[in-house]
């Protein structure tokens, strides 16, 4: 418990630095953060425009379809404000300046997982839970559906912090970060949509080996009540068995750290 | 001109250099189409629907034009103009005997090349995996009317990144965030690069067609479609060259008065 106080007084410091840093640079902050709620607004309309001309998206309606875009939003926001500083870590590899945080008494994967948290991403995610609240509402959920959604939206969080440790892992091995976590993202926008939409295999690959429908997709019909305890089970094990890989890979690809350039 | 041709090729072989990253970088697109192409094809399910003025045939012939027409008017090496504005990298072209502006236009046309086969060998290989219904355009008005309104959009496309990095000569802090709102918010979702523009509603249309953005790729893909034709089709290649030649004098003017202020920060 202790120790948890002590990883929790880190974050905050390392959080409060990453946020002095943005408020130094008002106006790039400004600039990033109408960038990203103008580009929630134009596909939040392009929703509503779409699936009000086709009258509904693969059996889903406008409220159901919008739904499953915020919540795509929540995790991925979430993920960002968190794990932000994953897209500097090439940069410590290539320079040889990991040494100086291998050498440090935290865990390195911690420093370099959560070291920045970023305060943009921050900003956007009250108005999102609003209307996660506003629109969730509309779909008229019961107390048990609704907790059932916040537990699986926080098992996607988990699944999503193991493949930020494989994007870093994998940077370790091979010095590539930002295409690789660019294409986790790519991967992730496939669940702005209903899971539905798409067809066999490739419905089956985001399922079961690219969880986004474990991700996004479950936890919105989960609070649906369109899903059996079964898969919710599943999806809790396929969470905790992903976070266990992938401290294993980085475990295993610390070992390729050359500290070259250092 | 000789000189140019050797930066073509320096600049062909430059992308070679990173495969990692050029492969990459196609996968994202080819993911990114994926997404497009089954939102479409599952609002087109079922019987012969005609949505937004689009049967199933058509706007699978967008979704698939979209990776060509990228890989036509938004591959671009001179995203990176901004970050050497900022940092000073500029410098090193002023004092050679170049055109800036032709030795990014030529990058950005070896970039396109390149791009181009990429892309062809993708719609080749998506086409036989997905089997989509197709749309072949046989009209040879619309046909040149897409070959110039997309050399048009190049066009367009290169004089509004370069404007976009002029802003560095004055605040040298927001090169990247200007690029960002450039080209990942305004360009990508005003020019028809995410869903075509008709399925919004026509006042909105209306006030976006007197701006260039939907001039990069929707009113090409539309021509291909043959959905623009006849006198709409000249009125919009119009517009399109107005446009290019306001923006290339913007540019000039921009570019004047910046390197006017330019301090070759970082240097």
């Amino acid at each position: 418990m202790k120790r948890i106080f002590y990883y929790i007084r880190i974050w905050l410091l390392m959080s409060k630095n990453s946020f002095m840093v943005y408020i130094t640079q008002k106006l790039v902050f400004a600039m990033f953060l109408f960038g990203k709620i103008t580009r929630f607004i134009f596909f939040l309309g392009f929703i509503y425009f779409l699936v009000k001309g086709a009258n509904s998206l693969a059996g889903f309606s406008i409220n159901q379809t919008i739904f499953f875009f915020l919540t795509f939003n929540l995790v991925d926001v979430i993920s960002q404000f968190l794990f932000r500083e994953v897209y500097r870590f090439r940069s410590l590899l290539v320079t040889g300046d990991f040494d100086l945080i291998l050498v440090k008494p935290i865990s390195s994967l911690f420093r370099v997982l959560m070291g920045g948290a970023d305060v943009i991403d921050l900003v956007t995610i009250p108005p999102l839970i609003i209307a996660l609240i506003y629109v969730g509402k509309m779909l008229d959920p019961n107390i048990y559906q609704v907790i059932l959604y916040s537990l699986l939206v926080v098992n996607s969080l988990i699944i999503a912090t193991s493949f930020h440790i494989a994007v870093l892992s994998f940077g370790i091995v091979t010095l590539e970060i930002d295409h690789s976590i660019m294409i986790y993202r790519d991967i992730l926008n496939l669940g702005r949509f209903p899971i539905d939409i798409y067809k066999e295999p490739l419905r089956g690959i985001l399922t079961f080996l690219i969880p986004v429908g474990i991700m996004i997709s479950l936890p919105v019909k989960a609070l649906m009540g369109l899903i059996n305890p079964p898969v919710v089970f599943g999806s809790f094990a396929l969470g905790v068995l992903l976070l266990f890989l992938s401290l294993k890979f980085w475990n295993y690809a610390l070992r390729f750290y050359t500290s070259a350039s250092s | 001109m000789k000189k140019y041709l050797s930066v073509f090729k320096i600049s062909f072989q430059q992308e070679f250099a990173y495969r990692v990253n050029f492969i990459m970088w196609r996968i994202r697109n080819v993911l990114q189409l994926f997404l497009v192409f089954f939102l479409w094809d599952t609002v087109f399910s079922g019987q012969d629907k005609v949505i937004f003025g689009y049967d199933k045939a058509r706007i699978l012939t967008y979704v698939f034009g979209l990776l060509i027409i990228r890989a036509f008017v938004l591959s671009a090496r001179a995203v990176d103009v901004a970050g050497e504005v900022a940092n000073g990298d500029l410098s090193n072209y002023l004092i050679k005997p170049v055109s800036y502006f032709k030795y990014w236009l030529t990058r950005d046309l070896s970039s396109k090349a390149l791009n181009l086969i990429f892309a062809a060998f993708e719609t080749a290989v998506l086409f036989i995996i997905l089997k989509p219904p197709f749309f072949i355009q046989t009209n040879i008005i619309s046909l040149t009317g897409f070959f110039v309104s997309t050399a048009l959009a190049m066009f367009i496309y290169f004089t509004i990144l370069f404007i976009s990095s002029a802003i560095p000569f004055w605040i040298p802090e927001v090169a990247w965030g200007a690029q960002f709102l450039t080209t990942a918010i305004f360009i990508e979702f005003l020019s028809g690069a995410v869903f075509p523009l008709d399925i919004l509603p026509q006042v909105f249309q209306n006030i976006l067609n007197l701006t260039p953005f939907p001039y990069m790729i929707f009113f090409p893909l539309e021509v291909y479609l043959g959905k623009i034709a006849g006198l709409d089709l000249l009125k919009g290649v119009v517009i399109s060259f107005i446009w290019a030649i306001i923006l290339w004098i913007g540019m000039n003017s921009l570019w004047k008065k910046g390197l006017k202020v330019y301090q070759s920060q970082g240097r």
